[in-house]
């Protein structure tokens, strides 16, 4: 016993840790894509038997008016959620000063983590309540009266989308700080003693440090503008007449609501191909950046 | 070319008090090495004059200047780090050019400067290589280069060499003793390494606890250390030390007791300090110790060999005299420790007589004072 376990310990250890991993990325991830780009070439209602249907989900696909609508919103998302990582770090540089009280104003920064997604979206869709919201509030203060924006077909994904740059800029912010406590000491010594300080001390020696963190607060930002969600679901179920739908919604809503379990999986696999790109792009990074640091 | 004063310099942190009342002046041109062992401070005394520690009283003057509330940029300062501190984003031309860029320096000025530094210190291959492609004794002469372009009044060097492998060591104390001689700067150099200190340093400060033990030349402070600190801090291997009984005292003469050796009697002693009855501690060192003396006036020990090291053209012997009881950190408490200049053939477990000049020995008082007059110092 003792001998065929030290003769294969070597191999069996690691493959005992790797195990659980290995048979939940598998199942999960693995064969879920897979199954989930097999329905897409099906027309199924989710209960009954699947019918092939080729790429016929996929030529639907191409000539539906809401599917531009989603992938437009998408973009959208993406665009406001790249605020997230430059916010987080200027958040990030002022709370990782030494004043008194910043302790305090640094845990209120990490208050929308620790909040449900479904709370934040909430307490969003009260703060635009164009009747007793606090937006309502501050455009009555001027005078004025507040747009309803979560029906508004053009101002709805702008909204939805600030709420949820509300948690992601706190994730942000807490990705630099960690980076920033990281910071080489001596680095910045160096810095002072080189005369560098301030704006050029940041721009020169202590960027320079976070581009790490930097790349990776950028890359979970576009993979969460993509699988947006839960936001929309709660504040608007992508009203209004789909205004505000994004291909995560649009899948769920083919798939869910009209038992299209095929359409919906089509829908799934295009952004699936989209978030590749991006996760590619990710991979590369970080590949490039282990390397250079050897 | 700068002096640098130290007035009266104190440092806290929180309750721990890193450096008591430091007074240092460090004259124009001079290469001097702070010393000591670990938290001694010596570290945190080089931060404070770089201005990378702020203090809590007293001054810091360079050239005449009191830079004590001046950021480190503004001192005239250069630092090179034990870690290196190279901007790893930067080639090595930048990380050399960069003091002096952010001087707002013309970029011919900065390129001449940093061509020049590159020559001094034969860097010219690699100047567009990242830190991270050279070798550590590359990366350590990048950290002088980058201090060398901004040719500050006063070099500051952190212990640079001690994570460099013993050869490499070796060949920048050389060379670095070199470049002083050819810069004629101040240079203030951090070391815990005796040998460092004592090769390069036109003067040594020995670091205790935050206190100032003992400025000297290296073979001043060889030959009179202070006290009996400085005693066992210099020298490889260490000053073997015996405690002893003051049997009597008279004027200026004090004769003393240890088990296991014969009554001693020291001359020319300060005797104001100490009475009859007080234990003082003598002081040999390992190469002041005699195997089998001829001189039969010397005072003689019997010990058996417990270890022998040979160094090619000395032998280190670690000898066990009891019932005379010796404190080395070197050898081990109990243990005494010779150097011979020579190769020997004495094997472990030989029986040795072995005697010291009493002229050679040292005589430490009650509170760690050398109290034996002055030896004269070797002519370089």
């Amino acid at each position: 016993m003792s001998r065929l376990w030290r003769r294969n310990r070597h191999w069996v250890t690691p493959a005992l840790f790797l195990l659980p991993g290995l048979i939940l990325f598998g199942t999960v991830i693995l064969a879920a894509s897979i199954e989930t780009v097999w329905i897409s070439l099906h027309d199924w209602d989710g209960i009954g038997a699947k019918a092939w249907v080729g790429l016929a989900n996929y030529v639907e696909l191409v000539d539906d008016p809401q599917f531009y609508v989603s992938l437009k919103n998408n973009v959208i998302w993406l665009l406001i959620f790249m605020l997230a990582p430059p916010i987080g770090l200027a958040l990030a540089l002022i709370v990782n000063q030494r004043i008194r009280g910043m302790r305090f104003l640094k845990s209120l920064f990490f208050v929308p983590l620790v909040l449900a997604t479904v709370t934040v979206g909430v307490v969003f869709g009260w703060v635009y309540d164009p009747n007793f919201g606090l937006l309502q509030l501050v455009f009555s203060a001027f005078g004025a009266t507040a747009p309803a924006l979560l029906s508004d077909e053009t101002f709805v994904t702008f909204a939805v989308a600030a709420a949820a740059l509300w948690p992601q800029i706190a994730f942000c912010m807490i990705l630099f700080l960690a980076g920033l406590n990281s910071l080489n000491d001596d680095l910045i010594a160096a810095g002072r003693v080189d005369g560098a300080r301030g704006w050029r001390m940041l721009r020169h020696v202590v960027l320079p440090q976070l581009s790490q963190v930097g790349f990776i607060a950028i890359a979970v930002t576009v993979i969460g503008a993509l699988r947006s969600f839960d936001m929309i679901a709660v504040m608007t179920s992508g009203g209004p007449y789909g205004s505000s739908t994004v291909l995560a919604y649009q899948m769920y809503q083919e798939s869910i609501f009209s038992y299209r379990f095929g359409y919906g999986a089509a829908i799934a696999t295009v952004l699936f191909v989209i978030m590749i790109v991006f996760i590619a792009w990710y991979l590369n990074g970080l590949i490039k950046a282990e390397r250079s640091n050897v | 070319m700068s002096s640098v004063e130290l007035r009266k310099v104190d440092k806290h942190y929180g309750s721990y008090h890193a450096l008591k009342t430091v007074d240092l002046k460090i004259e124009k041109g001079e290469f001097v090495v702070m010393v000591g062992p670990s938290g001694c401070g010596k570290s945190t005394l080089l931060k404070t004059i770089a201005g990378l520690e702020a203090i809590n009283s007293g001054q810091i003057v360079i050239n005449g200047r009191d830079v004590t509330r001046e950021e480190p940029g503004d001192r005239g300062i250069a630092m090179v780090f034990q870690s290196y501190a190279l901007y790893p984003h930067m080639t090595v031309a930048e990380n050399m050019g960069f003091g002096l860029r952010m001087a707002k320096r013309p970029r011919t000025e900065i390129e001449a400067a940093v061509k020049r530094a590159a020559r001094i210190l034969r860097l010219e291959e690699q100047l567009d290589k990242r830190p991270k492609q050279l070798s550590g004794g590359q990366r350590q002469r990048v950290a002088i280069g980058r201090a060398i372009t901004r040719s500050p009044e006063v070099f500051l060097f952190d212990e640079p060499l001690s994570n460099l492998d013993a050869a490499l060591r070796t060949q920048m104390r050389v060379e670095l003793s070199g470049l002083h001689a050819q810069l004629g700067s101040t240079m203030i150099y951090v070391t815990h390494d005796q040998v460092e200190a004592m090769t390069m340093a036109d003067r040594i400060v020995i670091l205790n606890k935050g206190r100032i033990e003992q400025v000297g030349s290296p073979l001043e402070l060889y030959a009179n250390p202070a006290n009996i600190f400085v005693a066992g801090f210099l020298g490889a291997p260490r000053m073997n030390f015996i405690e002893a009984k003051a049997v009597s005292v008279e004027e200026s003469a004090v004769s003393v007791a240890a088990a296991g050796l014969p009554a001693l009697s020291f001359g020319g002693i300060d005797v104001g300090g100490f009475s009859a009855g007080d234990t003082l501690t003598i002081g040999i060192r390992p190469e002041a110790l005699h195997v089998e003396p001829s001189n039969r006036a010397m005072p003689v020990f019997s010990s058996r060999v417990r270890l022998v090291e040979q160094l090619g053209r000395e032998t280190v012997l670690y000898v066990d005299a009891s019932p005379l009881q010796a404190t080395n950190s070197d050898s081990g408490t109990g243990n005494f420790t010779l150097q011979l200049n020579k190769v020997s053939a004495i094997g472990v477990g030989a029986t040795l007589q072995v005697g010291f000049e009493i002229g050679d020995a040292y005589l430490f008082g009650p509170d760690g004072r050398t109290l034996t007059p002055r030896k004269p110092v070797a002519s370089t």
